[in-house]
C-alpha cells in the first residue's frame, strides 16, 4: 500500500513538473515573439505556395517590419479553414481560395471587407474575376490567377499524322481528326482524356463557349436552355467517340500520359503548363497550343477553367500587414509577371498584358508566343453567373452527367432531372424565361 | 401548502450533500450532453454550414440521406468490417484471458501487458506503421508472405494488394483492429474471470470434466455479463470507429473502406452539412440503441433461465 | 475372484498409464502454452520493435526489404529533425496538460458523484437521477460532435485546453463504475465512525472513501488517460493553431507534407507511445485489480 502511495505521488509530481514546464514554455513563446516585426501567416497550396514563397524576400525587403511566412496548407485545408472561420480562431492572416468557391466564402461575412483599399485596382483586373470577389457591392477578395483554356497538343504526333491545327474549327472537326488518328495509329494514340466521372469540368468549360450557364443573373436556375443542349450534344459525341481515352483528369494515368504517345491533346487551362513542365521535362519544344474548337462554326473559341483568389479572414489581428502582402503579391505588376513566368499562374491583373514579356516566344512550346496567345483571348470569355452554392451545384451536375452517360443518354431527361434536383436541394427558383429561348 | 414546501426544502437541505456532490456531473451534462442532443435534433431539420444562416428544410435532410448511396455503402462496410473482426477478436481475447488467468504461467504480467499495449498506442502511430507494413511493393507483410510462399511447392505468388483492393482493404483493417483491440477485451474478460467463485471449478474437477468442457460449460456462462459488456463496447466501437480509417485509408480506395464514423465526419467537417450529418447521426444512433437493447435483453433472458 | 483380480489389475494399469500420460500431457501443454505466448508477444509487440528501430534508421533503411532488424550504427537524425522542424516539445506538454487535466477532472467528478449515489440512498431522487446517468451512457459521442463544437465556440473555448479537458469529464460510465465499487468496497460503518469523529461530508469523501477506492481510480484513470491521450478527432476539430496541437494531431499533420517525412514520424511515434507504456507498466497491478473491483461483473 505504502509503495503504491509513493508511486502515485511520484507520478503526480512528474505531471506537476511537466505542467510547470508547459507554462514556462508558453511564457518563453510569448517572450520570443519579436515585438518589432509583425508576423503574418499565409496558407496556400502546391505550385502557388512555391510561388508566394519565392515572392516573400522581395516583400520583406520592401516592408522590413513584416515577417511573411507562407505555409504549405497541409492536409485538409478546406476543413481547417472552415472550422477556424466558424469558431473565430486559428485562421491564417491570408488564405488562398479556389475561384469557384470564392463566392461561397465571400458571402459568408467572415472575410475582411477590402472595398476601400481595393477600389483603385478594380479597373486593372479582369471584370469577370473581380465579380467573383464581390458580394452586395463589397469586395472581399482579390483575384490572383485566371484559367484561360486552350488545347495543349504534342507537335510530333500532329506531324506524324499530318494533322493541321488550322483545319480544326469546331468540336466536330476536332473529334473527327481524333478518330482519324485513332485509325492511323491502330488504336494506340487517342486524342483527348475524358472519364465518366470527369465530365463536370468539361461541362463547365463548354457551357461558357455556348454562352449558357446554370443560373441567371438573379441566381435562378437557368439550365433548361438551348446552350445546355448544344453542350450535351458535344459531350455525347466526345464520350461515344473512339478518339476518347478513358482517363480521368488529374488521375495517376493522366500525368503518366504526358511524356507518352497514348494521348495527343489536352483541352485544359493555362496553369496546366507547370504540370507539363514538371512531369514531362524531356519533351520540351514538342508542345503547342491552339484555340478551343467552337461548338458551331463561327462560335466562341475561348473559355475559363479554375483560377484562385487571396482573401483575409476577418478574425486576423494584422489586417493592415495582410493587405500589404496581397497588394504586393497580386496588385503589383512585377510580382504577377514573375508568378506567370516561373509558375504558369496567369495574372488576373490585366494591365500586365502590355509587357514585352508577353511577346517572348516560349521555347518549351516550340517557340510559340503562348503568353500573348492566352492574353489575347481573355476579353472574349463569357462570364458565368456563379452563385455561392456554385460548387455544390456543379457536384450535382457532375453526378447527373455520369448518370446520363451510363444509363440513358436522354438530354431532355437529364435537363428535367437536374433542374428538379437543383430546385429541391438548393432551394432556388427556376427562371421563368427558360425553355422559351431561341432555337429549340 | 406552506408547510409542505417547507418540508420539501427541509428534505433537500438534509440531503444537500448528495445534491452538491452530483451537481457537477449534471451541470456539465446539461451543457455538453442534453443541450447538444436537443440541438442536434433541431439541426437535422435545417440546412446549415455553421457560417451562413440556417434555413428550415423539414424532413429534407432525411430524404437526401436515404437517397445517398454513400450512406448505404458506409453502413455496409461497417457491417462487413465488424463481422470480419469481432468474432476473431472475441475468441482470441477469451483464449488469452483463460491462458493468462492461471497463476502457473511464468511472466504472467509481462504477457498481459504485451497483449494489452496495442490498445493504448495512439492510432496515428499504429496506422503509420501498419500503412508501411501493408505496402504492396515494399511492405513487410508482402515480403514475409512472398518469401514464405516461394519456399512452398507452388512457388512464387503475386503480392497482396492490402490497401489498394476494395476487398483486401477491409481485411487489412480487420487485422489491424484484431491486433489493436484483443488486449482490451482480454483485460475486461480477465476481470470477469476473477469474479467467478473458485468453488465452481473445484466441483468440476471432482466431476472430472476436461479443460475444454470447463471453459465452455462453466466459464463462458458465468462470464456472460462481461461478454455482454464487451459486445456492446465492440458494437459502438465498430459503428463509430474513426481514427483507424481516417489515418490508414481515409475510406479509400474509392469508398470501399468508408465506415459510418468516417461518413459522419466527412459530412460534418469536410462538406459542412451539419443538418445532413445530424440526421445521419440520429438515425444510426437510434439503430445502435435498439441493438444495444437487444443484446441486453439477451443477457436478461438467459439470466432468467439460469 | 480371478475376475475381480483382473479387473483391479486393469484399473491399476489404466491408472498408471493415465498418470504417465498426464505428466507427459502437462509437459507438452506447458511447452505449447509457452510457445503460443511467445508467439503472441512477438505479434503484439513486433510493430513496436519495428517502430523503435525505424526511428533510428535513415529514410532509405526504413523502406529496405528485407528489413534490417538491428540498425547499427543508429542515426539520431530523425529525433533531431523532429525537435527542429516541429513543435514536438510543445505538443508533448500540451498533451500532458490535457491528459492530466482530463483525468484529474474525470476522477474527481466520477468519484464524487459515485460516492453520493452509493452512500446517500435515502436522498430523494437518488434512484431517478442515477437512472438518468445510466440513460446518458447510451448517447454516443458521435451524435453530439457538431453541437459540442458549437457550444465550445460560444463559450470561447475553441483552441484552448479546456475544449479537450471539460467535455466528457463527467462520464456516466465512470460514475456507474464508481458507485458499484463503492457500494461493495466502502463499509458504511467506516463512514459512520468518521461522522462521529466530526468529519465533514466532503472530508469523509476525501479522507476515507478516496484512499479505499484507489484501485478503481487507477483503472478508471488509465482508461481515461488512454482515451484522452489518443483523441484525434476532437483535437483536429477544436485545436486550431499549431502551438496548441497535441502529439497525435501533430504527427497526423506531418502526413500532409508533400513528401511524407517517415523518419520523423517514427521518432515522434516513439516519443508519443513511450509515456503511455510507462504509465501502464507502473500502474498495471492496480489497473487489473481495479478492473475486477469495479462492478463490471454486473
Amino acid at each position: 500500500m505504502k509503495n503504491t502511495t509513493r508511486r502515485v505521488a511520484r507520478i503526480l509530481i512528474g505531471l506537476a513538473v511537466s505542467f510547470c514546464l508547459c507554462i514556462c514554455c508558453i511564457a518563453a513563446d510569448l517572450l520570443r515573439r519579436n515585438p518589432v516585426s509583425t508576423r503574418i501567416d499565409i496558407w496556400s497550396w502546391n505550385v502557388a505556395a512555391k510561388c508566394l514563397d519565392a515572392a516573400t524576400p522581395a516583400f520583406e525587403q520592401k516592408y522590413p517590419h513584416i515577417d511573411a511566412k507562407v505555409v504549405q496548407s497541409g492536409t485538409r485545408l478546406q476543413s481547417r479553414l472552415m472550422l477556424s472561420l466558424i469558431s473565430g480562431v486559428g485562421a491564417p492572416d491570408v488564405t488562398q481560395l479556389q475561384c469557384a468557391e470564392a463566392p461561397y466564402y465571400v458571402a459568408s461575412g467572415r472575410l475582411m471587407d477590402l472595398t476601400s483599399v481595393a477600389e483603385p485596382y478594380e479597373k486593372q483586373f479582369s471584370p469577370a474575376f473581380w465579380a467573383n470577389c464581390v458580394h452586395e457591392g463589397r469586395v472581399y477578395a482579390i483575384p490572383w490567377d485566371m484559367g484561360p483554356c486552350a488545347i495543349f497538343y504534342k507537335r510530333d504526333i500532329f506531324k506524324k499524322y499530318s494533322a493541321d491545327i488550322d483545319e480544326i474549327e469546331t468540336w466536330e472537326d476536332y473529334i473527327a481528326l481524333g478518330e482519324r488518328i485513332y485509325e492511323l495509329s491502330g488504336g494506340r494514340t487517342k486524342l483527348f482524356p475524358v472519364s465518366v466521372g470527369g465530365m463536370g469540368s468539361y461541362f463547365e468549360m463548354l457551357i461558357q463557349q455556348a454562352r449558357g450557364g446554370i443560373f441567371d443573373k438573379q441566381g435562378r436556375i437557368d439550365i433548361d436552355s438551348p446552350a445546355t443542349r448544344k453542350v450535351l450534344r458535344v459531350l455525347r459525341r466526345m464520350m461515344q467517340s473512339s478518339a476518347r481515352a478513358d482517363v480521368g483528369v488529374f488521375s495517376h494515368e493522366f500525368f503518366a500520359s504526358l511524356p507518352k504517345e497514348n494521348i495527343a491533346t489536352y483541352p485544359i487551362a493555362v496553369w496546366f503548363g507547370s504540370s507539363i513542365k514538371d512531369y514531362a521535362k524531356q519533351t520540351s519544344g514538342n508542345w503547342g497550343v491552339f484555340r478551343l474548337p467552337a461548338i458551331e462554326p463561327g462560335g466562341l473559341r475561348v473559355s475559363n477553367w479554375g483560377g484562385s483568389v487571396l482573401a483575409i479572414p476577418d478574425q486576423g489581428k494584422n489586417k493592415e500587414e495582410s493587405w500589404k502582402f496581397i497588394e504586393f503579391a497580386l496588385c503589383t505588376r512585377e510580382t504577377q509577371l514573375v508568378n506567370y513566368r516561373d509558375h504558369d499562374l496567369f495574372p488576373a491583373l490585366m494591365t500586365t498584358f502590355d509587357d514585352p514579356f508577353f511577346d517572348e516566344p516560349d521555347p518549351f512550346f516550340g517557340g510559340q508566343k503562348v503568353r500573348r496567345f492566352f492574353a489575347s483571348g481573355i476579353e472574349d470569355i463569357t462570364v458565368l453567373n456563379r452563385t455561392k452554392d456554385w460548387n455544390e451545384a456543379m457536384r450535382y451536375v457532375s453526378q447527373a452527367l455520369s448518370l446520363w452517360a451510363t444509363s440513358h443518354w436522354d438530354d431532355e431527361k437529364f435537363i428535367r432531372d437536374i433542374e428538379r434536383e437543383l430546385h429541391s436541394k438548393l432551394k432556388r427558383d427556376i427562371a421563368p424565361e427558360s425553355n422559351q429561348g431561341e432555337g429549340l | 401548502m406552506k408547510k409542505q414546501s417547507d418540508s420539501f426544502w427541509g428534505t433537500v437541505r438534509k440531503h444537500r450533500h448528495f445534491y452538491l456532490f452530483v451537481s457537477p456531473f449534471f451541470i456539465l451534462f446539461a451543457i455538453f450532453g442534453v443541450y447538444p442532443l436537443v440541438f442536434s435534433l433541431f439541426l437535422s431539420f435545417v440546412k446549415w454550414d455553421g457560417l451562413t444562416g440556417m434555413t428550415y428544410v423539414g424532413v429534407d435532410n432525411f430524404v437526401t440521406l436515404f437517397a445517398d448511396r454513400t450512406f448505404y455503402v458506409s453502413l455496409w462496410n461497417t457491417v462487413v468490417i465488424g463481422i470480419l473482426y469481432v468474432p476473431i477478436m472475441f475468441v482470441l481475447a477469451f483464449f488469452f484471458a483463460l491462458l493468462l488467468n492461471s497463476r502457473a504461467v511464468p511472466f504472467r504480467g509481462f504477457f498481459r501487458a504485451a497483449v494489452f499495449i496495442p490498445c493504448i498506442t495512439p492510432m496515428v502511430v499504429v496506422a503509420i506503421v501498419f500503412g508501411l507494413f501493408y505496402g504492396t511493393e515494399s511492405g513487410l507483410f508482402n515480403f514475409i508472405y512472398q518469401t514464405a510462399a516461394s519456399l512452398l511447392p507452388w512457388g512464387p505468388v503475386p503480392p497482396i494488394p492490402w490497401l489498394s483492393d476494395s476487398r483486401w482493404v477491409k481485411i487489412s483493417i480487420a487485422i489491424l483492429l484484431v491486433w489493436r483491440w484483443t488486449g482490451y477485451n482480454m483485460i475486461l474478460m480477465l476481470a470477469g474471470l476473477q469474479g467467478i467463485p473458485v468453488e465452481y471449478y473445484e466441483a468440476a474437477k471432482i466431476d472430472g470434466v476436461t479443460r475444454f468442457q470447463e471453459a465452455i460449460h462453466i466459464t463462458l456462462p458465468l462470464l456472460r455479463p462481461m461478454l455482454v459488456f464487451c459486445a456492446i463496447t465492440s458494437l459502438i466501437g465498430t459503428v463509430y470507429m474513426f481514427d483507424e480509417v481516417f489515418v490508414l485509408t481515409n475510406g479509400g480506395p474509392g469508398t470501399s473502406s468508408m465506415n459510418f464514423g468516417l461518413y459522419l465526419f466527412n459530412k460534418s467537417f469536410v462538406d459542412f452539412r451539419f443538418g445532413h450529418a445530424s440526421a445521419a447521426a440520429y438515425i444510426v444512433a437510434v439503430v445502435v440503441f435498439m441493438m444495444t437493447l437487444v443484446i441486453l435483453r439477451w443477457r436478461k433472458s438467459e439470466m432468467a433461465i439460469q | 475372484m480371478p475376475i475381480q483380480d483382473t479387473q483391479s489389475k486393469q484399473i491399476t494399469g489404466s491408472r498408471l498409464a493415465r498418470r504417465g500420460g498426464i505428466s507427459m500431457r502437462v509437459r507438452l501443454e506447458k511447452i505449447l502454452r509457452g510457445g503460443i505466448l511467445i508467439l503472441a508477444a512477438v505479434v503484439f509487440l513486433g510493430p513496436f520493435y519495428w517502430l523503435l528501430i525505424s526511428s533510428f534508421k535513415t529514410r532509405e533503411e526504413i523502406f529496405q526489404i528485407p528489413p534490417n532488424m538491428f540498425p547499427f550504427p543508429p542515426t539520431f537524425d530523425n529525433f533531431r529533425d523532429v525537435f527542429h522542424h516541429t513543435m514536438i516539445l510543445r505538443a508533448f506538454l500540451n498533451s500532458c496538460v490535457i491528459a492530466f487535466g482530463h483525468v484529474a477532472l474525470t476522477l474527481f467528478f466520477c468519484s464524487l458523484a459515485g460516492f453520493a449515489f452509493a452512500k446517500y440512498p435515502r436522498a430523494p431522487g437518488n434512484k431517478f437521477l442515477f437512472a438518468c446517468v445510466l440513460g446518458t451512457m447510451m448517447i454516443p459521442g458521435a451524435v453530439t460532435t457538431i453541437p459540442v463544437f458549437i457550444v465550445l465556440t460560444k463559450l470561447k473555448m475553441v483552441n484552448t485546453f479546456w475544449a479537450l479537458i471539460i467535455p466528457g469529464s463527467a462520464s456516466a460510465f465512470g460514475i456507474f463504475w464508481m458507485r458499484q465499487s463503492m457500494m461493495s468496497q466502502v463499509p458504511n460503518e467506516l463512514l459512520e465512525a468518521a461522522r462521529i469523529d466530526g468529519c465533514s461530508e466532503f472530508g469523509i469523501y476525501a479522507r476515507v472513501v478516496l484512499p479505499i477506492s484507489k484501485p478503481v481510480l487507477a483503472a478508471l484513470g488509465i482508461l481515461t488517460l488512454i482515451r484522452s491521450w489518443n483523441n484525434l478527432m476532437m483535437a483536429f476539430i477544436v485545436l486550431r493553431t499549431e502551438s496548441m496541437y497535441t502529439m497525435p494531431l501533430m504527427i497526423y499533420m506531418l502526413l500532409g507534407e508533400l513528401r511524407t517525412p517517415y523518419g520523423m514520424m517514427m521518432a515522434g511515434g516513439v516519443l508519443i507511445t513511450a509515456p503511455l507504456i510507462v504509465a501502464f507498466l507502473l500502474f498495471q497491478r492496480q489497473f487489473i485489480q481495479g478492473m475486477t473491483a469495479g462492478a463490471l461483473k454486473g
